[in-house]
């Protein structure tokens, strides 16, 4: 599904990415973990076509995406949900689900799809008709999640979606991802939140300093001191 | 009386200046772009006028609407698509070189002088209601402006296209992310931002009677003062600016000492500065307003 072979991102001097491989087989949930500034918004916003890279390629379905613009990568089956959400706040949450269908245009099909998401996140039918700026944090990030899945994706990428959100909350939000997985969706999840992440996902990539510190079945990685070490760098502190 | 005349006349100046600075509020408000180009836009309209004297009026509206929607596309092509990176001090001076490109074309084909067009001349009839004298192209101006700004509601609520404007506005980039096409979303608003400038063309050559090279440059600099009153990157915002000018304007005409009245523009500005020392973020923009 997707294939990303030594990718290499820089800003200006600061060096965000050097060299990464990641594989995402299709139906799996891969997580990538690792502290702030490990580069892990860098590597999505890469792949989705916002940041163009220094070197490398990124492979989805086969074929290299690299270059392509966002809108067209979005037409083809990729969805990003990016950190901070970035919900349209003055737009109603109707349109801002409506917007996330914006490349097909099957009015049934995104009819049911939106009875679909509306059911999996009921609070949004109740306030389908608001400011989508004056939801909580917690209905935001459900929101961001609904419009991404409008567009059907073959590959949802999700940025820290429990950032900021109360446990029970964030326990929601990660239902709804399994949920999704059993209907067959591929997601690439970057967190800081370690165990929630792990839970979530098959596999997952340990990221430190732009590169990829380790790698596993989330059920190895758990728990080990390797893992500690990857994700903590040399100080040991208990996991949070 | 003379209250409401002045209100009235007020209304459907401020109308137009509505009209000019909803099409540069447009354009900011998708890509950043201070277009002051757009002043050129409804010159250029003029001279479309002047070119087809002697057809039908409704031939001579059309075409220079036509055209100026066509040149505002053209714009966008040949000098802001290639600079949709650049930051929005190098779009503003861009704007500024299209617009003495197009100015001096003018000028040259035309010359220096204005020159009369009998478009619409009926319109400077005066109707009586109730008592009050009003010119008939008021009441047009401010009927049409009205239509126009319904017209631009129902087009960014109902149209999946203008929903898709209204994101873009917002937050470009994730706009994108779901699918957008930049370059659709630009296109469309250069479109509009013409059709709404050649409308105040329309006006211009009708109350004036004249076009000349240099007669969108006053336009667009109220016009930009009217958007940035409202609040640059707010469409309610540039529309209200507008009509707040207009009123401001004839206020001024009405109410200041006779020996004064010519330095009236003068008046306009140092009002304007003492609004941006109280407000600089403009009436319907928040301050800090970032997003979370």
């Amino acid at each position: 599904m997707l294939a990303i072979e030594n990718l290499q991102v820089n800003y200006g001097s600061i060096v965000a990415l050097r060299g990464v491989d990641i594989s995402v087989a299709t139906g799996e949930i891969v997580a990538v973990i690792g502290p702030n500034g490990a580069g892990k918004s860098s590597l999505l916003m890469t792949i989705a076509g916002v940041v163009k890279p220094k070197a490398g390629d990124v492979k989805f379905d086969g074929r290299s995406i690299l270059g392509e613009a966002p809108e067209k990568l979005a037409a083809s089956g990729l969805a990003l949900v990016p950190e901070g959400r970035h919900i349209f706040g003055s737009l109603s949450v109707a349109e801002n689900i409506a917007l996330g269908a914006t490349p097909r245009n099957d009015r049934a099909g995104i009819a049911a799809d939106t009875e679909k998401v509306l059911d999996m996140f009921p609070v949004l039918r109740d306030r389908f008709r608001q400011r989508a700026g004056n939801l909580s944090g917690g209905e935001q990030q459900m929101l961001a999640i609904a419009r991404a899945l409008l567009s059907r994706p073959k590959l949802l990428l999700l940025d820290e979606p429990s950032l900021g959100l109360a446990p029970l909350i964030v326990k929601q939000v990660y239902d709804a991802i399994y949920a999704l997985r059993q209907q067959g969706l591929t997601v690439l999840v970057v967190e800081q939140s370690v165990n929630r992440a792990l839970n979530a996902a098959d596999r997952a990539y340990v990221m430190s300093g732009g590169a990829i510190a380790m790698v596993g079945r989330s059920s190895e990685l758990q728990g080990t001191a390797a893992f500690d070490a990857a994700y903590f760098g040399s100080s040991q502190r208990s996991r949070a | 009386m003379i209250v409401i005349q002045n209100l009235i006349d007020a209304i459907s100046l401020g109308s137009v200046y509505a009209l000019a600075a909803l099409g540069i509020g447009l354009i900011f408000s998708i890509m950043r772009l201070i277009n002051f180009a757009h002043g050129e836009l409804i010159m250029v309209g003029g001279f479309v006028i002047y070119a087809m004297a002697g057809n039908p009026m409704i031939v001579m509206a059309l075409t220079a609407i036509i055209v100026v929607t066509i040149l505002a596309l053209g714009m966008e092509r040949i000098a802001f698509r290639p600079l949709r990176k650049a930051s929005p001090p190098t779009l503003l001076i861009a704007s500024f070189a299209v617009s003495y490109l197009v100015q001096h074309s003018i000028l040259m084909t035309f010359g220096s002088r204005p020159m009369g067009v009998d478009f619409l001349s009926g319109l400077g009839e005066s109707i009586e209601f109730a008592g009050l004298r009003v010119p008939l192209l008021q009441c047009i101006a401010i009927v049409v402006t009205v239509a126009l700004m319904v017209g631009l509601v129902v087009f960014f609520r109902a149209s999946r296209i203008g929903v898709q404007m209204r994101a873009a506005a917002e937050d470009f980039t994730m706009a994108r992310l779901l699918g957008v096409k930049a370059d659709r979303v630009i296109a469309v608003a250069f479109a509009l931002s013409g059709i709404l400038a050649s409308f105040v063309s329309l006006y211009l050559v009708a109350q004036t009677g004249t076009v000349s090279y240099k007669m969108g440059v006053n336009m667009v600099l109220i016009a930009f003062v009217a958007s940035v009153i409202g609040g640059m990157g707010s469409l309610t915002g540039a529309a209200l600016g507008g009509f707040l000018v207009g009123i401001v304007s004839v206020s001024l005409q009405a109410y200041l000492p006779e020996e004064l009245r010519p330095y009236r523009d003068a008046f306009v500005f140092l009002l304007f500065i003492a609004f941006l020392l109280w407000r600089p973020q403009g009436l319907l923009v928040r301050r800090a307003s970032e997003r979370v």
